[in-house]
C-alpha cells in the first residue's frame, strides 16, 4: 500500500516538475522545476528499493546506491546552474 | 614504367596545386601551367594498354588506359598544354592568378584522371574533382554574371554528382563481390540488374548535365562566356568531355538494350538541332560556341545511342574519335576568339581564314578533322531516319557557325593601325591547336577502322559537303528574308527556372522562421515530451502489448 | 575477450592530470602541466585500439573484481575503441591548437580550459567503455558539467546564458533517462548491458523505459527539434572548446542509444526506428538550409553538426538483419559519426584560428584569407569535404554506406536525403570557401603555423579514413554480440 504511494507521489511530483520545467519562464524556477523532476525519480528508485522487502530483504542496496549518486549529481548541477545564475545576476533572462 | 607514367599524368597537377601552400612556388604556378600535362601526353603516347592497380584489394583503386581513353587523355593533354601556355601570358597581370592555377591544375587532375580510371570510385573521384574544381574557373572573374553563372553550374553539377552517386551504388549492388567493382564487371551486370531502368535513366542524366543534353544544358552558355578565355576552352573541350568519358564507360555496349539506344539517339539529335536554333539567336560570339557544343554533344549522345541500339562494341572508339576532333576544333576556337579579338592590321584576314576553317571543320568541312568524324561515326546510323537527322544536323552546325564568324567579325578592333599583331603568347598555343587538330585526328583515323582511301573518296567528300552547301544557302536566305531574330537570353530554359528562385528564398525565410520558433524553450520542452510519447506509442504498437512476466 | 587494466587507465589518466593541474596551479603554466597527461592518454587509447585490433577481443576489467550485478566493468570493444582513438587524436589536436591560449585570456581561465578539457576526456572515456545503464548516466552527467563549464569559459554574457540553456536542457534529458533506468531496475533488477540482453522482453515497461532513455539522449544529442541549446553554446564557447563539443560531446550520448538499440534490446526494424530516421532527415534538410543563411562562420559550423548529427540517426532503419553489426548501416553511420568528429573538429579550429587573425567571423569578409592563411583555409576545405560527401574522405565512403544501405533495404526517402543534404553541405562550405578565396587584404594578426598544422592533421585524418575499404568494417564487430562476463580470471 504505502509503496503505491509513495510511487503514485513520485509520479505527481514529475509531471509537476516537468510542467514547470517547460512553462515557467525564468531559469530560477526551471532549476527549481528540475530539482522536483529529480525529488520524483529519486521517490520512485525508494520504492523499487522498498519493492525488495517483500522478497524479504531488507532493502535493496543498489537502488539506494543510486539515488545517493544521483542526488549528488543533481546536487552539483543545482550548484553550477546557480553558479551560472548568480553570474548573470542582471535583470533574468530567458535562457 | 607505364603505370607510373599513368599514376604521373594525374600526381604531376596534383603536386604543383599542392605547392601554392608554399609562398616561394606561388609566383611561378601560373608558368608552369603548360608543364603540368607533359606526363599525360607522354602517357597517352608511350603507354596505352598500360594499367597499375594504386591500391589492392579490397580497395582496387585500378588505373587502365585502353584505346578510346587514350585518344582522349591526348587530346585533354594537348589542349591542357596549349591552353595553359594561353593562359600564362593571359592571366599573367591578374591579381587572383594563383587561386586560378591551383583551380586550373585541380581541374587538370580531375579530368586527365578520369580517361585511366577503370573501377568506379576513382572514376566517381575524378569525375567530382573535375567537375567542382571547374567551379573555380567559372567564377574566376568574380563579377556579378559570373557569379550567376557559377551558381548555377555548382547547383547542376552537384545535382549531376548525386544522380551518379546513385546510379553506381545500384550499379554496385548487382555486381559480384563487395566493395569497390570495376566499371566493366559492374557494367556487364548492368542488363541483369533488377534496376536497371532506374540506373540508365540516373546514368543518363548525370552525364548528360555535364555533356549539355538539353534540358539540362543551361549552364553552358552561362559559364562559357564569363570564364577567361582558356578556361572556356577547356570548360568546353574538355570539361563536357567527362560526360562522354562516362557514356563510354558505363553504357552497355553489345547489350541488349535497344529502346534505350533509340531514345539516346532521339535525345541527342533533339539537342543537335535545338541548340542550333536557339545559338542562331546569341549575338556574343562566345555564346555560340557554347551553344555549338550543346549541339555537337547531342550529336556525340546520338553516337553514343546509336551504338547501343545497334550492338556495336566499336562504339567506344567512335564516341572517343568524334569528341577528340570537337575537343580540339573547340579549343582552337574558344583560344582564337581571344586572339581575333587582339588582331588588327594585316594579321586580321590570316587569323579570320584560320577561324573559318576551325568553325567549318565543326560542320563537317572536307579535309578538317570534322569531315573525318563525320565519316567514322556515319556507319553507326544505318540508313533510317536517323541518318538523315545526323547528316542534316552538318547543315545547322553550317547555319551555326557562319552565324558565328559573322559575329567573331565584330570583335576585331576597328582602330588597330595596320602593323598591329596579336602577342605570340596567345597566337601560337592557337595555331597550335589549329595544327593539332588537323594531326593528331589525320594520324588516328586507322584507329576507328577506317581507311584513308576509302574516307577521301569523291563520294565521301559529296557526302559531307552537300549539307554544307544547303547550310550555306539556308544561311543566305534566312539573312535575306528572315525577321529580327527574338531576343533569347543565353541559357534560355534557366530563365524560367530562376523565376521560382523567389520563392526558394521564400521557403528558406520559413524554415529559418520555423527553427527560431522551435527553439524557444516551450516549443522545444514540448516537443521533448511529444518525441518521448510518440516514441513510446510506436514501439509499443510495433512490438504489440505483453504483459510483464511474473 | 582479453583482461585488461588499460579501460581503466584511459579512465584514470587524464583524471590524475586533472589532480596534478590542481596542485600545480601555482608554479607552473597549465598547459605544460596537462601535456603530458595528454601524451599519455593519447598512447593508452592508441595502444588499447592497436590490442583489440590484433586480438579482435574485446578488452574487459571488472573493477574490484566485483562482477556483474553488483560490480561494474569497463569494457572496451571496437566501437569503443574507435571513438577512444577519435577522441584521443581530436584531443591532440586541440591541445596542440590551444596551446598559446586565444586573445588576452587571463591565467585562470587558461587553467580551467585545460582543467575541464581533461575532465571531458575522462568522460568521454567512461561513455565508450561503461556496461551498465548506470555508469552511462555518471559519463553523461560528468560531460554535461565539464561541456556546460567549457560554454561559459569566456564569461560573456551571451555564453553564460548559452551555458545555462544547455545545462538545463540538458538536464531535462538526463533526468527523463535517469526515470528509464529507474524502471528498468524496477523490472529486471539489472542494469549490466550483457545481463539485461539475455533477459529483456519487449514488454510495456521495458518498451517505455526505453522511450525514456532514447528521448532524453536525442535531448543530449541535440537532433532536431530539441536543438535549442546547441548553436549558441557551440557559436558562443571558445574555438577549441567548440571543436570538442561538436566533435566529440554529442557523439557520446549518441552511442548509447546505438548500445540500447543495438545491445540492449534488438527491436525488429519498424516505426520507431522510421520515427529516428525521420528526426534525422528533417535535421539534415533543415538545419542545412539554415546554415547556408548563416552570416558568422561558427554559427553556419554550428548548424552544420546539427544536420550531421541528422545522418547518425538514419543508420536505425537501415541494419535490419539479426546481426545488426554485420550490416554496411552499421559501418556506414559509425564512419560518418567518425569522419565528422575528425572533420568537425578541424573546421571549428580552422574557424578559431580565422577570427584570431582578422577579429571576426563574418562570412561575408573572409576576402584576402586564402593568401595570408593557405593553410588553415585548405584544412576548412577538405574538413568541407568529408562533410559535403565528396571523395576521397571518410564522409563520402560513410555517406556511400548508409546509400548502398538504403537501397538494398528499399528505404528510397533515405536515399533521396542523403543525396539532397550532401548537395545542400556543398553550397554551404562552398560559400564560405568563395568568400575566403575572394579578394582582399585586411589586416591580420600572425598564427602561429604548428597550430595550423594541427587543423590541417585533423582534416587530414577525415580524409585518411576515405581510404577504409567499402564493405562491412571487421573492427566494429569486435566485441558484439555481448556477452555476460563469467568470472575474472
Amino acid at each position: 500500500m504505502s509503496t503505491t504511494l509513495f510511487g503514485l507521489t513520485g509520479a505527481a511530483l514529475v509531471g509537476i516538475g516537468l510542467f514547470g520545467l517547460i512553462v515557467h519562464p525564468t531559469a530560477l524556477r526551471k532549476l527549481l522545476a528540475f530539482n522536483l523532476v529529480g525529488a520524483g525519480v529519486f521517490l520512485v528508485f525508494g520504492v523499487l528499493a522498498r519493492r525488495a522487502a517483500a522478497a524479504g530483504l531488507a532493502g535493496d542496496p543498489v537502488p539506494q546506491a543510486i539515488v545517493i549518486t544521483g542526488i549528488v549529481v543533481a546536487f552539483a548541477a543545482t550548484a553550477l546552474a546557480a553558479t551560472l545564475l548568480a553570474r548573470l545576476s542582471g535583470p533574468e533572462e530567458e535562457p | 614504367m607505364s603505370g607510373l607514367l599513368l599514376a604521373a599524368s594525374f600526381a604531376l597537377p596534383l603536386l604543383l596545386a599542392v605547392t601554392a601552400l608554399w609562398p616561394p612556388m606561388r609566383r611561378h604556378l601560373l608558368a608552369a601551367l603548360p608543364a603540368a600535362p607533359l606526363p599525360a601526353l607522354a602517357a597517352a603516347l608511350l603507354a596505352p594498354g598500360g594499367s597499375l592497380m594504386l591500391a589492392p584489394d579490397p580497395l582496387r583503386l585500378t588505373l587502365a588506359l585502353d584505346e578510346p581513353g587514350a585518344m582522349l587523355l591526348g587530346g585533354s593533354a594537348l589542349l591542357w598544354c596549349a591552353a595553359g601556355a594561353y593562359a600564362a601570358y593571359y592571366l599573367a597581370a591578374s591579381t587572383r592568378r594563383t587561386a586560378f592555377a591551383v583551380w586550373w591544375l585541380l581541374t587538370m587532375a580531375g579530368s586527365l584522371g578520369l580517361c585511366l580510371v577503370a573501377d568506379m570510385t576513382s572514376f566517381y573521384l575524378f569525375f567530382t574533382v573535375a567537375s567542382l574544381a571547374a567551379y573555380g574557373l567559372v567564377a574566376h572573374e568574380a563579377t556579378p554574371a559570373a557569379g550567376r553563372a557559377s551558381l548555377v553550374y555548382m547547383g547542376l553539377a552537384l545535382l549531376g554528382e548525386a544522380f551518379l552517386l546513385l546510379a553506381f551504388v545500384m550499379l554496385a549492388i548487382g555486381a559480384p563481390g563487395i566493395g569497390n567493382p570495376a566499371i566493366a564487371e559492374a557494367v556487364a551486370h548492368l542488363a541483369a540488374s533488377p534496376f536497371r531502368d532506374a540506373i540508365l535513366v540516373l546514368l543518363v542524366l548525370g552525364f548528360g548535365l555535364k555533356m549539355g543534353l538539353v534540358p539540362l544544358h543551361v549552364w553552358m552558355p552561362l559559364a562559357h562566356p564569363v570564364a577567361p578565355m582558356p578556361a572556356s576552352a577547356v570548360l568546353s573541350g574538355i570539361i563536357v568531355k567527362a560526360g562522354v568519358i562516362g557514356l563510354i564507360r558505363f553504357l552497355p555496349f553489345g547489350g541488349e538494350i535497344e529502346g534505350w539506344g533509340v531514345a539516346l539517339v532521339g535525345l541527342g539529335l533533339f539537342t543537335a538541332f535545338y541548340a542550333v536554333a536557339i545559338g542562331l539567336t546569341q549575338p556574343h560570339p562566345k555564346v555560340v560556341l557554347a551553344y555549338s557544343t550543346v549541339s555537337q554533344m547531342g550529336v556525340v549522345a546520338a553516337v553514343a545511342g546509336a551504338g547501343l541500339a545497334s550492338g556495336s562494341e566499336a562504339t567506344p572508339v567512335l564516341a572517343a574519335f568524334y569528341a577528340l576532333h570537337h575537343m580540339l576544333v573547340k579549343g582552337a576556337l574558344f583560344l582564337g576568339v581571344g586572339v581575333t579579338g587582339k588582331a588588327g592590321g594585316r594579321s586580321t584576314g590570316p587569323i579570320l581564314a584560320v577561324m573559318t576553317v576551325m568553325a567549318l571543320s565543326l560542320a563537317g568541312l572536307p579535309f578538317t578533322s570534322g569531315a573525318l568524324a563525320k565519316y567514322a561515326v556515319k556507319d553507326l546510323f544505318g540508313d533510317g531516319a536517323a541518318a538523315l537527322a545526323a547528316t542534316l544536323s552538318a547543315t545547322g552546325s553550317t547555319l551555326l557557325m557562319l552565324h558565328f564568324l559573322r559575329r567573331l567579325a565584330t570583335l576585331v578592333p576597328a582602330d588597330a593601325d595596320a602593323e598591329a599583331r596579336p602577342p605570340a603568347g596567345l597566337l601560337l598555343p592557337f595555331l597550335a591547336m589549329a595544327g593539332a587538330s588537323f594531326l593528331v585526328v589525320g594520324l588516328l583515323l586507322p584507329a576507328t577502322g577506317a581507311s584513308y582511301a576509302a574516307a577521301f573518296a569523291p563520294e565521301a567528300l559529296w557526302k559531307a559537303f552537300w549539307p554544307m552547301l544547303l547550310g550555306g544557302a539556308l544561311a543566305l536566305l534566312l539573312h535575306r528574308f528572315a525577321p529580327r531574330s527574338p531576343a533569347i537570353p543565353p541559357g534560355d530554359l534557366i530563365v524560367l527556372a530562376e523565376r521560382g528562385w523567389p520563392a526558394m528564398l521564400r521557403l528558406a525565410d520559413r524554415l529559418e522562421r520555423a527553427d527560431e520558433t522551435l527553439r524557444r524553450w516551450p516549443v522545444a520542452g514540448a516537443l521533448l515530451l511529444l518525441l518521448l510519447l510518440g516514441l513510446g506509442a510506436a514501439m509499443q504498437l510495433s512490438a504489440g502489448f505483453h504483459i510483464p512476466r511474473g | 575477450m582479453t583482461v585488461s587494466l588499460l579501460p581503466v587507465w584511459a579512465v584514470l589518466t587524464p583524471v590524475l592530470g586533472l589532480c596534478a593541474l590542481l596542485l600545480c596551479e601555482r608554479w607552473m603554466r597549465p598547459e605544460r602541466v596537462a601535456a603530458p597527461f595528454v601524451g599519455l592518454s593519447l598512447y593508452l587509447s592508441l595502444s588499447m585500439t592497436y590490442e583489440v585490433m590484433t586480438s579482435q577481443a574485446p578488452l574487459v576489467y571488472a573493477l574490484g573484481g566485483w562482477l556483474p550485478p553488483l560490480g561494474l566493468t569497463l569494457r572496451a570493444d571496437g566501437v569503443g575503441v574507435l571513438l577512444m582513438a577519435l577522441t584521443a587524436l581530436v584531443m591532440t589536436g586541440v591541445a596542440i591548437c590551444a596551446w598559446t591560449p586565444p586573445g588576452d585570456a587571463t591565467a585562470r581561465s587558461r587553467f580551467s580550459f585545460w582543467a575541464l578539457l581533461l575532465a571531458l576526456w575522462s568522460a568521454l572515456n567512461l561513455a565508450f567503455t561503461a556496461q551498465d545503464l548506470f555508469n552511462f548516466f555518471v559519463a553523461l552527467e560528468m560531460l554535461s558539467f565539464a561541456a556546460v563549464a567549457l560554454v561559459a569559459l569566456d564569461g560573456t554574457r551571451g555564453a553564460l546564458i548559452a551555458a545555462l540553456r544547455y545545462l538545463l536542457f540538458a538536464l531535462a534529458g538526463s533526468i527523463l533517462y535517469l526515470l528509464g533506468v529507474g524502471l528498468i531496475y524496477g523490472r529486471y533488477a539489472v542494469l549490466d548491458l550483457a545481463g539485461l540482453r539475455e533477459i529483456a522482453q519487449p514488454d510495456t515497461v521495458t518498451l517505455a523505459a526505453l522511450a525514456l532513455m532514447t528521448a532524453g539522449l536525442m535531448a543530449k544529442t541535440a537532433l532536431f527539434p530539441l536543438h535549442l541549446w546547441l548553436p549558441p553554446a557551440h557559436a558562443g564557447a571558445p574555438a577549441p572548446a567548440s571543436a570538442v563539443l561538436s566533435a566529440l560531446v554529442v557523439k557520446a550520448p549518441f552511442l548509447i542509444i546505438l548500445r540500447l538499440w543495438v545491445d540492449l534490446l534488438p527491436l525488429p526494424a519498424a516505426a520507431p526506428q522510421q520515427i529516428m530516421a525521420g528526426l534525422g532527415a528533417a535535421a539534415i534538410l533543415v538545419c542545412s538550409v539554415i546554415a547556408l543563411r548563416q552570416q558568422r562562420l561558427k554559427l553556419m559550423i554550428a548548424y552544420s553538426t546539427l544536420a550531421q548529427v541528422g545522418y547518425l540517426f538514419l543508420m536505425f532503419p537501415l541494419m535490419p538483419g539479426p546481426a545488426p553489426w554485420q550490416d554496411i548501416g552499421w559501418t556506414g553511420g559509425l564512419l560518418q559519426l567518425a569522419s565528422h568528429g575528425f572533420a568537425k573538429a578541424a573546421m571549428f579550429l580552422a574557424a578559431g584560428l580565422i577570427y584570431e587573425a582578422l577579429g571576426h567571423d563574418r562570412v561575408a569578409e573572409l576576402g584576402g584569407l586564402a593568401r595570408r592563411q593557405p593553410v588553415t583555409l585548405a584544412a576548412f576545405a577538405i574538413a568541407g569535404l568529408s562533410l559535403m560527401g565528396l571523395p576521397p574522405s571518410g564522409g563520402f565512403i560513410a555517406k556511400l554506406l548508409l546509400l548502398t544501405a538504403a537501397v538494398e533495404t528499399g528505404a528510397w526517402w533515405i536515399a533521396a536525403v542523403i543525396l539532397a543534404g550532401g548537395i545542400l553541405a556543398a553550397f554551404y562550405v562552398f560559400r564560405a570557401l568563395g568568400h575566403a578565396l575572394a579578394d582582399g587584404d585586411p589586416p591580420m594578426a600572425p598564427v602561429a603555423l604548428y597550430r595550423q598544422g594541427a587543423v590541417l592533421a585533423l582534416a587530414l585524418c577525415a580524409l585518411a579514413l576515405g581510404f577504409v575499404p567499402l564493405r562491412p568494417f571487421a573492427l566494429l564487430a569486435i566485441g558484439r554480440p555481448l556477452e555476460a562476463l563469467e568470472a575474472m580470471p
